[in-house]
C-alpha cells in the first residue's frame, strides 16, 4: 500500500524529469548545445500564471496565454540573437563550452527576473482540474494534477514519437542532430530546426510547470532543481538518446520515491545522487555514457 | 542568351579558405544532359568547386547560373531546390538513420509530405537504381559497408530528381567490383538525361563515361571551353 503509493507520487515526478531530459536530449541532437534553463522556463510558467491570476486578477485561460506567449517569444528570441551570435563562426568544439555558459546564464538571468518580478514565496499555479485526490483500486489514491502530468506527458511523449516516426519533418530534425553537413545538403534548414525545438521546448516546459505546480508548489529557484535533474536523465542517455533519457527520468523519480518514504525524507536526494554517480562510475559504458562533448 | 541555357553556368568562380584560395576564376558551362569530369591530383581544388557550386562554401567572387538563375551566395538550400544535388565526399549520411530514411531525405528538397516522397518516381528510381540495398534498407546507415554506404549516397542524390548531379571522390577506397557498380549507375543515370559533374583523382573511370574533362590544378581549371 505505501509502496504503491511511493510508487505512483515517483511517477508522477519522474515523468517531469522524463519530459524535461527528453527535452533536453532532443535539442542537443539538433543543436549541439546543452539547455540549462529549460526548468527555469517551468518555474516562469507556474509563477507568472499564479502571478497574473492572484495578483493582477486575470482569468486563469487568459493568463496561461499570455504566460505560454511570453515564454514563446522570449526563447525565440533568446535563440535568435543570444545563441545564434554566441555560436556563429565557432568550431563544434568551441561552440559546446560557450553555448554552455549562454544557457547557464540565461538559467541565472530567468531566476533573477523571477525573484523581482514575483518574490521569493512559495506559489503555484491554480489547479486546472481541482477536487480531493482520485483513489484507484485497492485504496490507493492520486492527486488529479498528477494524473493531467502524466497524461501531458504519455500525449507529448507520443505526438513526438509519431512526428518522428511519420513525418518526412521529424525525420529531417533527426537528420539535423545526425548529421549537420548531410543535413543541409538535402535542403533541410537546421537553423530553423534549433530555433522549434528551443522555443518549443520552452514552451512544453511552462506547461508542464504549469500543471505540476500545484503538487510540489513553486519558488524562484524551483527551475535549477528541475534542470539538474532532467540533464542527469539525458545524461544517462548520452544527451542523445531521448528515449534513454525518458527510462532514465522515470527510473529517478520512483527512485527519489521510494527513498524518500522508507529511507529518510531528507536524505533521500542525497542518497540518490550518490547512488547515481556509483553507477556512472561503475557501469559507464552500459548506461549510455558516451563521450557527449568529445564525439 | 543562346537558344540552348546551360545547365550550368559558372564564370570567374574563386574560392577561398582565409588567406588560402583554393579556386581561382574556374570558368566552364554544361549543357542540359552533358557529363563532365573534374579531375586533377588531390588538393587542387576539385571538391572546393563542387562545394562553391552547391553553396556549402561562399564564393569569393564569381557567378553560378543553373538553368540561367542566378544562384545566391552559399545558400546550399537553394541549390538543392533549383536542382542542383551534391553527393558529397565522404557521404555525409545519417549514421543512426536507416539507409531507407537516409533515401527519402533526398525528397526534402522539393517535399514536405513522406507519403509522396515514398510515392515519388525520384525514390522508384533511386531504388531501382541499386537493388543491392533492397535488403539492407532497414538497417541503419551507419553500420552498412563503404560501398552501401556511397550507394545509399548516390540514391539519396537521385531521390532529390536533381537535373544535376555533382559526385565528389565517389570511388574513394572502394573495391573495383564496387567502383564499378558506382560507376555503371552514374552512367544510366546520366543517360537518363542528367547533367553531371563528377570530381575524380584518377581519370580513366570517369572519361568513360564523361565526354567532357576539366582538369584542376593549383585551384585553376583548363580545359573548360567546349570538347
Amino acid at each position: 500500500m505505501k509502496f504503491g503509493q511511493l510508487v505512483i507520487a515517483g511517477l508522477v515526478t519522474g515523468s517531469i524529469y522524463a519530459v524535461f531530459a527528453v527535452c533536453v536530449s532532443v535539442w542537443y541532437r539538433v543543436s549541439n548545445i546543452l539547455n540549462l534553463a529549460v526548468g527555469d522556463f517551468a518555474m516562469l510558467g507556474a509563477l507568472g500564471v499564479d502571478d497574473l491570476v492572484r495578483v493582477r486578477n486575470w482569468p486563469l485561460p487568459a493568463a496561461i496565454a499570455t504566460t505560454l506567449v511570453v515564454v514563446a517569444v522570449f526563447g525565440y528570441l533568446y535563440d535568435r540573437v543570444v545563441l545564434t551570435l554566441a555560436t556563429e563562426g565557432r568550431s563544434a568544439q568551441e561552440g559546446i563550452v560557450v553555448t554552455f555558459f549562454f544557457t547557464f546564464a540565461l538559467s541565472f538571468f530567468i531566476d533573477g527576473v523571477a525573484k523581482i518580478l514575483f518574490g521569493t514565496d512559495v506559489h503555484a499555479a491554480p489547479a486546472l482540474w481541482s477536487g480531493r485526490s482520485l483513489s484507484l483500486l485497492s485504496g490507493l489514491r492520486v492527486e488529479r494534477a498528477g494524473v493531467l502530468v502524466l497524461a501531458c506527458a504519455v500525449i507529448c511523449g507520443s505526438m513526438f514519437w509519431l512526428y518522428i516516426r511519420y513525418t518526412l519533418g521529424g525525420k529531417a530534425m533527426e537528420a539535423s542532430g545526425e548529421n549537420p553537413l548531410g543535413a543541409r545538403i538535402v535542403g533541410i534548414d537546421t537553423q530553423s530546426y534549433r530555433r522549434i525545438i528551443f522555443t518549443g521546448t520552452a514552451v512544453l516546459a511552462a506547461v508542464f510547470g504549469i500543471i505540476e505546480s500545484p503538487i510540489t508548489g513553486y519558488t524562484y529557484l524551483s527551475g535549477a532543481t528541475i534542470s539538474l535533474t532532467g540533464f542527469i536523465a539525458a545524461a544517462y542517455g548520452g544527451f542523445r538518446q531521448p528515449g534513454r533519457a525518458l527510462v532514465a527520468g522515470l527510473v529517478i523519480g520512483i527512485t527519489e520515491a521510494l527513498l524518500g518514504g522508507y529511507v529518510s525524507a531528507e536524505y533521500g536526494d542525497t542518497v540518490l545522487y550518490a547512488i547515481l554517480a556509483a553507477l556512472v562510475l561503475a557501469w559507464p559504458r552500459g548506461l549510455g555514457f558516451e563521450p557527449a562533448v568529445g564525439g | 542568351m543562346n537558344a540552348e541555357t546551360p545547365a550550368l553556368a559558372v564564370t570567374g568562380l574563386s574560392v577561398a579558405y582565409g588567406a588560402m584560395v583554393a579556386v581561382h576564376d574556374a570558368t566552364f558551362a554544361l549543357a542540359p544532359g552533358e557529363a563532365c569530369a573534374l579531375t586533377g591530383p588531390n588538393g587542387n581544388g576539385k571538391s572546393s568547386i563542387l562545394m562553391g557550386l552547391a553553396g556549402l562554401v561562399r564564393r569569393r567572387a564569381g557567378d553560378v547560373r543553373i538553368f540561367g538563375t542566378r544562384a545566391p551566395n552559399g545558400d546550399v538550400r537553394w541549390a538543392a531546390r533549383h536542382g542542383l544535388t551534391l553527393v558529397p565526399e565522404r557521404r555525409q549520411l545519417y549514421p543512426g538513420l536507416s539507409a531507407a530514411d537516409n533515401i527519402v531525405l533526398g525528397c526534402y528538397s522539393w517535399t514536405s509530405s513522406l507519403s509522396r516522397a515514398r510515392r515519388s518516381a525520384p525514390f522508384g528510381l533511386a531504388l531501382d537504381l541499386f537493388p543491392e540495398i533492397g535488403p539492407h534498407l532497414r538497417q541503419p546507415a551507419g553500420t552498412l559497408s563503404g560501398g552501401q554506404q556511397q550507394m545509399v549516397a548516390i540514391m539519396r542524390g537521385l531521390a532529390s530528381d536533381p537535373k544535376i548531379l555533382a559526385v565528389d571522390e565517389p570511388c574513394l577506397g572502394l573495391a573495383e567490383a564496387v567502383s564499378r557498380r558506382v560507376y555503371d549507375a552514374l552512367a544510366r543515370i546520366g543517360e537518363a538525361g542528367t547533367t553531371l559533374i563528377v570530381v575524380e583523382e584518377a581519370p580513366k573511370r570517369a572519361l568513360a563515361i564523361c565526354a567532357r574533362r576539366v582538369e584542376v590544378r593549383n585551384g585553376v581549371a583548363t580545359g573548360a571551353s567546349a570538347s
